[in-house]
Order: structure tokens, then sequence, then C-alpha cells
């Protein structure tokens, strides 16, 4: 298992806490965690990036316990974070934002490729690399977001929210992207409120309910669970 | 309680008569003279502290003010001849003028608090020294009052000037004690805590703001006033130098610029060590001490030394007592992490509730007349538009639900009918009247109440104030002492009665979410806005939750509501609103719109359209 | 009206004027934008680089250039140590201004201290030397300053533009926990941009012993002009520091030559007041 968390324990300051979560990633799998608002979804992928420290239960990505990694080397070991609202450098350019994204050492020798890659995948951002990040539009953002955390050749991308605010067409467009990338043999965790994107596009998904895991399996089998469904829409009949 | 108070009241006022009476009995001039420093100080520091303390703009600027009274006195009595005691509250009129006219510029622009404010207030201090060395006000040799005739009130000159620095010293601590136990000085305190949610429940900041910046410069003006009688002769340089504003600086943090004497305090004790230091290279080497000095409370002792002293004095007593219920009767404003109770308590499920006042009986639904109404409301912040044309009405009592994915609109919505931010188009109805276009303090004061998605309480304001606060400036605008009951009763009903005396900090989230809501119903408000207040709560408390709301509703309110706890949405709502990227897609009773196909593809993705 | 003679001259002087102001600005605009710290004792550190010089060349016979090359290390020292100080005591954006009044004050006694409050001339050479352009004189010395203004804002700029070192800066003074998930050491680099700020300070500290006579009360009078500076150019915009320099330089310099002389310090202070109270958004 390339990532895995065993009874994850995340609580700060008013954020959703997380009180027992235990999941795990393989090399190139798709995974996601779905679950209604609230639940932490985003507090327990900040702490598998490394924004946030967990009160207990451990983190092992490729055998490194990231409990003794600092948060600003956690990247080093090939994790990339696309954060829920995109958390661009808006005063830079669409390019330095890339740059960031290859800061690390190794990141940064494979620069031009991956650069190319990027703007392979997002046409539109080639033609707006010396535009200000913050002037783009919501999905134009994103796609920045992505293409920074692509910067680093991860391999596990970490999607926080990606379809949050986007149109439908948008948010399509997002995940056949992440389609090719997981194609390309990254891993991808990703957390969503967005339920059927997220089962579609997904190997395995765990289900996330006030701080703890409370289903897990293969997408088929969760979709036809109409307790799902209801939780969402508040319909479940008591 | 009340007879300590007065005991020391007598206390203050002996101590106050003696030191009147000492230049009748001949003290020697030396220490008249350093008394009359003291003296000064404590009015220029206390007054620096009424604004900048207490709602936390911090100025560099109150040598400005202090010279401006300065110049004034030197000016009239000197060129005009005026008799000096005239000048005084001339002195002080110019100074508050001064203030006045910086105050209504720069207080209604948003983004100068802070470190801007302070290097404005630096700026403006090095300005007035200009335009004063420039013109026949000073022009460059300076003003010379010898020749001026001191008043006599006694004695000596010396004399004199003592009594009319203890004067105003005087006046200033009983101005400041006023302030801080009056309705404007907890207006003040939020400000400085929050000052966009103080405006937001009905604390008018701007015209506080104001009245404190022109209360502050006026004593210093007076206080710029007499120093001219003591030093007869005015030079730019002395008067406008950095020690004024360095001065006051250092004394009020360093006695405590939050309490009504900690000035005061820190006064006395840096002129006491600084006259350790006179005259020539030692002056110097003083002013470095105190610069030092200046940087180690800041580092070391933020609050000062009056709330340190007082918290430790409080802490030995509590810890005297019996152990059992050894908490401070008064905790002050420091955060006390261990005191925090980690585990979420259960919340009293029967709540009492106090009468709240009924806006009509009508019974909730259509047919009642609408008592909000918002009507083709656009808002776009920067490039994305966050709203697009939404109409909603809410008829008189009636619990609306407002749902939708994140990133709806739905806090967009509350922000702008609770006055945080204006619509760009649109309009905004309470029964008949406007409320788009008016100030948030306003707002509140016409009967609409809030809470916060992610609670902000006045970190530094007790449970108990936070809630009182919201009942003074609410439309009832009740008196402080019905204020204070009528925040134990909120308290009590939303369960938080043993936490009243507790700061923000020591409430665990859920105690603090229940905050918000005590705070917004402690406003007797016509309409209330909930944003989000179950998230994060567990079932039992849900639950009682749900109850506190029904019964809100039962005592009169009309209440719109943000959630994602769809159950909650289900059991209280009247009527539903879904928002879906800035529009309303449905509206309804919560089951017809829940089952809306739209409204289901847009939660649950397409292929779940059942 | 002057003439134009008078008016070329003043513009001139004025530009070199501001080039110090610039010098000065620069390092201001670079740790307040980046670090989001104000330092007040920027301008005491200048100052005491300036009399540092003027010691090191009047008592042991320094030339200029080489003072400045010893101090520059120093004060880049003394710049990491504030910073440390900084980080050890949890200092915010606010606090700073008041704790680096104080260090402001303590330094400014100091100097009082040691090299009393006289007026103090660094004389040297080439003082008066100047360069004749048509009917205009332009003093060497104040042009090399300008010069090395622009030289050292150009550098900066490039600096936070290619590198990705400046990029990194400028992330992290925006998004410091996004640029830390990227690799981004902020802490270690907010030494490293306190230590260059400081050195920036000792490279202005030189040029104005050179340039100005030199009394310890004069640390305040700078400030005033340099806050403007740094605000009308920009938090951590090196060009718009070097230009708004020029800018408020010739600005004071020409009301000098057409109102009267006293008047010019009030011109910075309106400006800023007015930027202030109308742009406030820039900061």
């Amino acid at each position: 298992m390339l990532l895995e968390a065993r009874h994850l324990a995340v609580a700060y300051g008013d954020a959703p806490a997380v009180w027992d979560a235990s999941l795990s990633v393989g090399e190139g799998e798709i995974v996601s965690v779905i679950g209604p608002n609230g639940a932490g979804k985003s507090t327990l992928i900040n702490a598998v990036a490394g924004l946030l420290r967990w009160r207990a239960g451990e983190l092992f990505f490729a055998g490194v316990d990231l409990a003794t990694v600092p948060s600003h080397l956690v990247s080093r070991h090939g994790i990339a974070l696309v954060p829920e609202g995109r958390r661009l450098f808006t005063r830079m350019s669409v390019e330095e934002n890339l740059d960031i994204g290859c800061y690390r050492g190794q990141a940064r020798e494979r620069r031009r490729g991956t650069l190319e890659r990027v703007y392979r995948l997002f046409p539109i951002l080639r033609e707006r690399r010396r535009q200000l990040a913050g002037s783009l539009s919501g999905g134009q953002q994103q796609m920045v977001a992505i293409g920074r955390a692509l910067m680093a050749c991860p391999r596990l991308l970490l999607l926080d929210e990606p379809s949050l605010g986007l149109a439908p067409a948008v948010v399509d467009r997002l995940f056949e992207v992440i389609q090719v990338i997981h194609g390309e043999g990254v891993a991808v965790l990703l957390v969503e409120q967005n339920v059927v994107k997220a089962l579609e596009i997904a190997g395995r998904a765990y289900v996330l309910e006030e701080g703890r895991i409370v289903a897990d399996g293969p997408p088929a089998a969760l979709l036809e669970q109409s307790h799902i469904r209801d939780a969402y829409l508040g319909l479940r009949e008591t | 309680m009340r007879g300590r108070r007065r005991l020391v009241a007598a206390g203050l006022l002996a101590a106050g008569l003696a030191l009147g009476a000492l230049p009748t009995v001949g003290l020697p001039a030396f220490y008249e003279s350093f008394l009359y420093l003291v003296f000064s100080w404590i009015a220029l520091a206390t007054s620096w502290s009424i604004l900048s303390g207490y709602a936390g703009y911090f100025s560099f600027g109150h040598g400005a003010f202090f010279g401006a009274g300065m110049y004034t006195t030197a000016t009239l009595a000197a060129a005009y001849g005026l008799p000096f005691l005239w000048t005084l509250p001339l002195a002080g009129v110019v100074a508050a003028l001064l203030a006045c006219g910086i105050g209504a510029v720069v207080f209604r622009v948003k983004q100068l608090r802070g470190e801007l404010f302070g290097l404005l207030t630096l700026a403006i201090t090095f300005v007035l020294a200009t335009i004063v060395l420039n013109t026949p006000i000073d022009g460059g040799p300076g003003v010379y009052l010898s020749g001026v005739p001191m008043p006599r009130l006694v004695g000596s000159p010396t004399g004199t000037i003592y009594l009319l620095g203890l004067g105003l010293a005087a006046v200033t601590l009983v101005t400041a004690y006023a302030i801080t136990r009056s309705r404007f000085g907890l207006g003040l305190f939020a400000i400085h805590d929050d000052e966009d949610v103080a405006e937001v429940k009905g604390v008018p900041t701007f015209r506080y703001k104001l009245t404190a910046f022109v209360i502050s410069a006026g004593i210093a003006g007076v206080a710029g006033g007499i120093q001219a009688m003591y030093v007869s002769y005015v030079t730019v340089a002395e008067t406008f130098a950095i020690t004024v504003p360095l001065y006051v600086v250092l004394m009020s943090i360093l006695g405590g610029a939050r309490h009504w004497l900690g000035p005061a305090v820190g006064a006395t004790m840096i002129t006491a060590s600084l006259y350790a230091f006179t005259g020539g290279e030692s002056a110097v080497l003083g002013r470095a001490v105190v610069a030092l000095a200046l940087i180690l409370v800041i580092l070391l002792l933020p609050d000062g030394v009056v709330p340190s002293v007082r918290r430790w004095w409080f802490t030995w007593r509590s810890g005297a007592l019996a152990g059992g219920e050894g908490r401070a009767h008064r905790v002050d404003h420091r955060l006390d992490p261990g005191a925090a109770s980690a585990s979420r308590t259960p919340l009293a499920v029967t709540p009492r509730v106090p009468a709240v006042t009924s806006y009509g009986d009508a019974a909730p639904g259509s047919t009642a007349p609408p008592l909000l109404e918002c009507h083709e409301v656009w808002k776009a912040f920067g490039g994305i538009q966050a709203l697009r044309g939404v109409s909603l009405t809410i008829a008189l009592g009636e619990i609306v639900g407002l749902v939708g994915p994140n990133g709806s609109g739905k806090t967009t919505l509350i922000n702008i009918i609770s006055g945080h931010h204006g619509a760009d188009r649109g309009r905004i109805n309470l029964a008949e009247t406007r409320l788009s276009a008016r100030s948030a303090h306003e707002i509140a004061g016409l009967g609409v109440s809030r809470t916060y998605q992610i609670p902000r309480p006045f970190t530094h304001l007790s449970a108990l104030e936070n809630v009182a606060l919201a009942a003074t400036f609410g439309p009832g605008r009740c008196s402080a002492r019905q204020a204070r009951a009528d925040a134990r009763q909120w308290l009590a009903f939303t369960g938080l009665e043993r936490r009243a005396e507790a700061l923000p900090g020591e409430l665990n989230l859920h105690e603090r979410k229940f905050l918000e809501l005590a705070r917004a119903l402690a406003a007797r408000p016509r309409v209330i806005l909930l944003d989000e207040v179950l998230s994060g709560l567990n079932p039992t408390e849900i639950a009682s939750a749900i109850h506190l709301i029904r019964e809100i509703q039962a005592g009169g309110a009309t209440i719109l509501f943000v959630e994602h706890v769809m159950r909650a949405v289900l059991e209280l709502s009247n009527r539903v609103v879904v928002l879906n990227e800035g529009e309303v897609i449905a509206t309804g009773s919560p089951r017809e719109a829940m089952r809306d196909p739209h409204v289901i593809r847009v939660y649950l993705g397409k292929a779940h359209a059942a | 009206m002057p003439s134009l003679t008078l008016l070329g001259q003043s513009v001139i002087s004025g530009l070199l004027a501001g080039g110090l102001y610039s010098l000065l600005a620069l390092g201001l605009s670079l740790s307040w934008g980046l670090l989001r710290l104000v330092n007040l004792g920027h301008f005491a550190l200048a100052f005491l680089g300036a009399y540092l010089t003027y010691h090191l060349g009047t008592v042991l016979h320094l030339a200029p250039w080489l003072s400045v090359l010893i101090i520059v290390p120093i004060f880049f020292g003394l710049g990491v140590g504030l910073h440390a100080i900084f980080v050890r005591f949890g200092v915010t954006e606010f606090t700073s201004l008041l704790v680096t009044f104080g260090v402001t004050v303590i330094v400014e006694s100091i100097i009082q201290l040691v090299w009393t409050a006289d007026f103090r001339r660094f004389e040297t050479p080439y003082a008066t030397a100047s360069i004749k352009v048509g009917p205009l004189f332009v003093p060497t010395l104040e042009l090399l300053t300008c010069l090395t203004a622009a030289g050292l804002a150009f550098a900066t700029w490039a600096w936070l533009r290619f590198t990705y070192v400046g990029k990194a800066l400028r992330a992290a003074a925006e998004d410091p926990a996004m640029a830390a998930a990227f690799g981004v050491n902020h802490r270690a680099q907010a030494f490293l941009l306190s230590g260059v700020s400081a050195a920036y300070a000792g490279v202005a500290g030189g040029y104005i012993a050179l340039i100005s006579t030199l009394a310890p009360s004069q640390i305040w009078a700078w400030l005033g002009v340099v806050f403007a500076v740094v605000i009308i150019g920009g938090l951590a915009r090196p060009i718009g520091a070097l230009l708004a320099g020029l800018l408020i330089g010739v600005s004071e310099s020409v009301t000098m030559a057409v109102v009267t002389p006293a008047w010019a310090p009030l011109v910075s202070f309106s400006v800023l007041i007015g930027l202030l109270v109308l742009r406030p958004g820039r900061v």
C-alpha cells in the first residue's frame, strides 16, 4: 500500500474533526472519500498532505512514518495537494504558480517535460501563462491548481473537493483529466461532495460521516445502498 | 460587593483631597514639579488608551494633539494676551476638532486599521509639526511665555500648575472609569475584538470610534495647554518629539491598556523610574531604558501589569478557598487552555423559554404577510458571481430552510441581508422598511440578527458580556442591568448558564455555537438568520438544538436558516429554498423541494435523478 | 517663477535625492511585503551604518567602500538575529511595529551616547565633485547613490522574478501553508530575507554618511518619507520603490524651488496620507 492511515484522529480549531479514520491507497489506485458536509473530509486530506497534525493514529506513505516529517518536506516524498478552494498564489502568474509546484529538487529537473505535459492537458493555460492567477475564472483556476500539483511529479495526488463551485460541464472535463493522470500511473485520493462523479471514477471508495469511516468498498456496492442517497437528501424514513 | 466599591471610592476621594491639599501645606517645589509630571502623564496615557486601548486603534499621533494644545495656549497667551486659564478649554477644543477632522475621514475607510492607522497617525504628527514650524504660529524660534502672567490659584505658580494637573488627571480617570462601565465602553471593547461583528450586532462603530478619538484628543490638548504653562518656552522640536507617542504607548501597555487604572499605574511607574535619569546623558539613557522596557513588556507581559496582578490575586484567592468550585468569579482577559473542557457536555434538554416579544399573532404559512423580502439580489466578488437574481420571501413566523451545495451562495445571502456586504443590484425589505443600502448596525437596530457559521464571539468578553452586548445594542435598547439579566436568561435557554463567566476561548465548539445563538436571540430580533448552527454537533445535541429552534419560533420569531443536516431541515422548516450556483432552483415544502429532480441532480449528480 | 535652469537643476537634485530614498525604501519594502513584519528599526539600522562608516572613515581612515564591505555582513547577522527574536516570541505584524519602535529608540540612544547629538559630517575629497551637463551640475556622489539604488532595485526585482527562491518568497508571503505543501521552507527563507533587508540598510547607511549630515534625530525625519515611498511603490515591489523614491524626490525638490524649502517635508507626508485614504488597498 502506498498510503496507509490507521485510526487517524485530527482536530483543528473549528474545523470538523476526524475521530477515527482508517484508509489505504495502493500504487496507481483511485480512491474516493465521500460524505456529507461537516464530516471531516477536508480535515482528513489536509492531514495527509501535511497541513495539519494529527492527535492519534498513524500515517504511512511508502513505508515512511509521516509523523516524523515536517510540513514542508512532505512533498518531497511524492505527495501533491490540490486544495479546497484552489488556494492559488493570486499575485503570481499562471506559469509562476506552476513553477512553485516543481519547487522540490527532483521535480525541478524535470520541469520542461512536466510543463509541456500540463499545457497539453490544459491548452488554455498555455495561452494565459503570463496572466495573473487571480484574474482567471473558477474552472481555469482549478486547472492551474491541478497543474501545480502535477508539476511536483507526485506518486499520490490529493484532490480536495475539486468540483466545488464549478459548472457541470467544467466538472466533467476535470474528471476526464483526472482519469488521464491516473492513466499515467499516479495514485489519486479524492474527496468530493459530488457523490456520483466521485463514485464513477473511483476504484474503491470510503464513506466518512461525522469523523468516522462508516462504509467502504467498490463504488457499485455503495451506490446501491439507498441509505447513502437518503442521508444526503435527508429523505431517510425514520 | 457594593459596600466594598463604596469603600474604595471613598478611599480614592480621600486620597485625591489629600493630594489637593498638599500645595497649601508648603510642599517643596521639586515635589510639586515631580507630581505634576506624574499627573500629566496619567492624563495623557489614560486618554490615549480610551481609543487605542479600549477599541484597539493604536495611535502614534497622541503627540499631535498634545502639541496642538500646547501651541493653542502658547499662541493665545503670548500673541493675544488671553489669560492662561481661559486658553485651556480652547486648547482642548482645538485638539478635539483636529481629531474630529482626521477621524471623520480615516474611520470611514475599512482598510485603515492596525498598522496603517498607526503609521498614518505618526505621519500626521510630523505634518502638524511642519505646519507649525513654517507658519507664524511658531515660525522657528519658538514661543516665549515668560512674559505672560501666571494664574495663582494657590500660593506659588508651581502649586497652581500642580493643582491643574491633579484636576486633569482626576477628570481623566473618572471619565475612563465611566466609559469602561458604560454601554459606550462595551461597544469600544467589542470593536477591539471584532469590529465587523460589533457593527452587525448593532454597535454604531463609526460614531463610537470618532467619539473616543475626540475625547482622547481633547484631554491631550488640555494637558498640552497646561504643559505650555509649565515650560514657558515652547518649541516645535520639543513639543512634537517622539517622546509623547512613545511614552504613552509604553505606559498604557505596561499598566494594562484595557483597564481604566492601568495607564495611570504605568505612568506612575515610568515617571518615577525616569526621575532617576535626570539631565544630559542620563536623559538619553533614560529614553533607551524606556524603549527597552516597552520591548520586554510587549514580548513577555502583553496584557500589562494591572490585569496580570489581578489575575494572580484572583487565582491566589480562589486557590485559598475550597477546591471544588475554585474558579475565579471574574476571570480576567486571558485564555486559559488548561481550564477548557475538552469533552462535549450534554445539553440541558428542557430550556426555559423567556418571553420573546411577539410581533404579531399570525399563524405561519403563505397567507401571512411577508416579513422579509429579497427581490432580484445580485452580488459578485471580483470575477465570481455569487448571487444571480435571488428572490425569496419569508412570512411572519415562518421557518425557512436555505439549502444547497457548498459555494451556492447561502452565506453570501445572509451576509447581504445582515449588512456585512452591500448587494450589487436588488432590493431587500423588512416589512415596509428598506434594508439594502443601510449600515449593518442600523439593520440590527431594525430587528435582524444572525449567527456565524464559524463562531465569532468577542474573545476578551465573557459569555455573559457577549450576550449582554447584543441585548443592549439590539432594538430593545435596554439598560446595562436589564441587559445582563436578559443575558442570563438567554444563556439558560441555550444551556450555558454555568459558563456565563467563561471566556469564549475556554468553551468548546458546540458551546461556542450556542453562545452565537444566545447572542443572536438576545437582541430580540424579528428575523433570525442562522448559519449552519448544527454542524459539528452529535445526534443528541442536534435533537436538543431542534427543540430549541422550535421554541424560538413558538416565541414569535421568524427564522431563515442555512443547514446541511437534512434531517433538521425537514423537521423544522415550513418551507425550503434551494440555491445552486447563486440561483434559486426550487422552493416549496421540504418534501416537495427535496424530491425535485433538479435538486436531486444537483446534490448527487446526473446519474441519480430518481 | 524660477528660471528653467533652476527648475532643471531642482529636478536633477530631486532625482538624485530620490535615489537615496529608494535605497532606504528597498529593504523595508522587502521585509514588510514578504515577511509581513513592519520594521521601524530599518531606519535606525541605516543610521547606525552611516555612523559606523563615518567612524571607520574618520578614525581608522578606511575608504567608505571598504567600510561598507565590513558593515554589510555584520548587518546581515543583525537582521537574522532580530528575526530570531521575532520568531522566538511569536511577534505578529502589529506587535512588530511596537517592538521595532522600541529598537529604534534604543539604537538612537546608543548613537547619541557614543557620537553625541552634534551634527557630524563625513568629509571626503570627492564630496564636492560633480559632472557638468550643459548648464546643470550633477554631483557625483549623489549620482552614484542613484545608480546604486537603481542597480540594487533591478537586481532585487530579477531575484524575485526569476529565481526559485524569489518566487518561493512571494508565494509564501501570500499563503505560507500552501507554499510549504510544495516544499518551500518559509521559516529558513524568512531569516535570509531579514538578513538581506538589514544588509540593504547598511548599504544605504554608507551613502547617507557620504551625502548627508548626521544627527540622531534625523532617524525620525526620514521615517515618514521612506514609508511613503514604500507604500506608494507597493510592498515587495523593488522597481516600484525605485520609481516612487524618484517621484517623491523630484516633487520635494520642485516644491522647494517653487514654494519655500521649509514646506518640502510636507509633500511626502501629504502624498502618503492622501494615498492611504484614497487607495488603502495597495498595502
